[in-house]
């Protein structure tokens, strides 16, 4: 160890350690946030928000077709509505209803590959 | 070595130098920069517009219970009347001048001969779609009562799902 030629400033130089360590800290603090509020912000807009409103919205209303002829009735409706999302739109989509007693359960399943999105709807 | 008083010093010079520079990498690391990889950002903004401007094409005037506009062009394949709106709420602007956003509309159907998904042109803005624009894509649901093309059958008239949708590029 070597000889101190005057060691009365040790304690002011302890505390330029710490306060020089806190800074580094609280730099690295803001380096890491904007990375998350980026990355955050990005997985928040690109989900694929619209996609799944449009499917739901329109198999809803699919849901209200009367079977009347070979091209008016829902189980058509739906066929092309799996054809179209999964060659326009790379989703796989099942649809399913089911009654018991008076309520109609309808399932709806929408995959396209990165999110998955699941619902059952009870009419009426 | 002759003389050795000044080692603590030096050690403590090298620490407060490491200090500063590790410092100054993270303040420099901190900004983020835009590269062409984040285009997608200005996309996404681009997308929004174009998603807003077909949901307020379908909705039906004053709520009733009347098909929307969105739906009656399909129908009627009446290019002439999506343009005007389509183009007047994607380029409407708080000031004067008007945006300069471009679009070209295809409606995707089914093929009932073979059952694959068909496309046929709607509309497009004054200048044709080269390909080389950077483009994004937004779609709207309908369902509507149309005899589509490639149908020779007339029993294929009835309800058909539709999906119509939008190239936008700014120009």
């Amino acid at each position: 160890m070597a000889r101190l030629m005057n060691d009365e400033a040790q304690w002011i130089v302890l505390m330029g350690f710490i306060v020089s360590f806190s800074l580094f800290f609280l730099a690295v603090l803001i380096n890491q946030s904007t990375i998350v509020g980026q990355t955050t912000a990005e997985a928040v807009s690109e989900f694929p928000k619209n996609d799944i409103r449009g499917v739901r919205g329109v198999l809803t209303e699919s849901t209200f077709l009367d079977d009347e002829s070979t091209y008016r009735n829902k189980t058509t409706v739906q066929n092309e509505i799996v054809i179209l999302a999964l060659s326009r739109q790379n989703a796989i989509i099942t649809i399913s209803s089911t009654t018991i007693g008076e309520y109609t359960y309808t399932e709806i399943h929408y995959n396209n590959g990165v999110i998955g999105y699941n619902e059952i709807t009870t009419f009426p | 070595m002759v003389n050795e008083g000044g080692q603590l010093y030096t050690i403590e010079g090298v620490a407060a130098a490491l200090l500063l520079l590790i410092t100054a990498y993270f303040i420099v690391n901190s900004t983020s920069v835009y590269t062409p990889g984040d285009t997608h950002i200005s996309d996404m903004q681009l997308e929004v517009l174009g998603a807003d401007a077909l949901a307020v094409m379908d909705t039906a005037p004053d709520s009733t219970v009347k098909k929307s506009p969105l739906r009656q062009i399909v129908e009627q394949e009446d290019s002439v009347l999506f343009n005007s709106i389509f183009l007047q709420t994607i380029n409407a602007r708080a000031g004067q001048r008007q945006d300069d956003i471009q679009y070209m509309a295809n409606v995707t159907y089914v093929d009932p001969v073979d059952n694959t998904a068909t496309s046929m042109h709607l509309a497009n803005s004054s200048r044709p779609f080269t390909g080389t624009e950077h483009a994004v894509r937004v779609s709207r649901w309908v369902l509507v009562e149309k005899t589509f093309p490639g149908c020779a059958y007339t029993s294929c008239s009835g309800m058909h799902a539709a999906l119509v949708e939008v190239l936008l590029w700014r120009d």
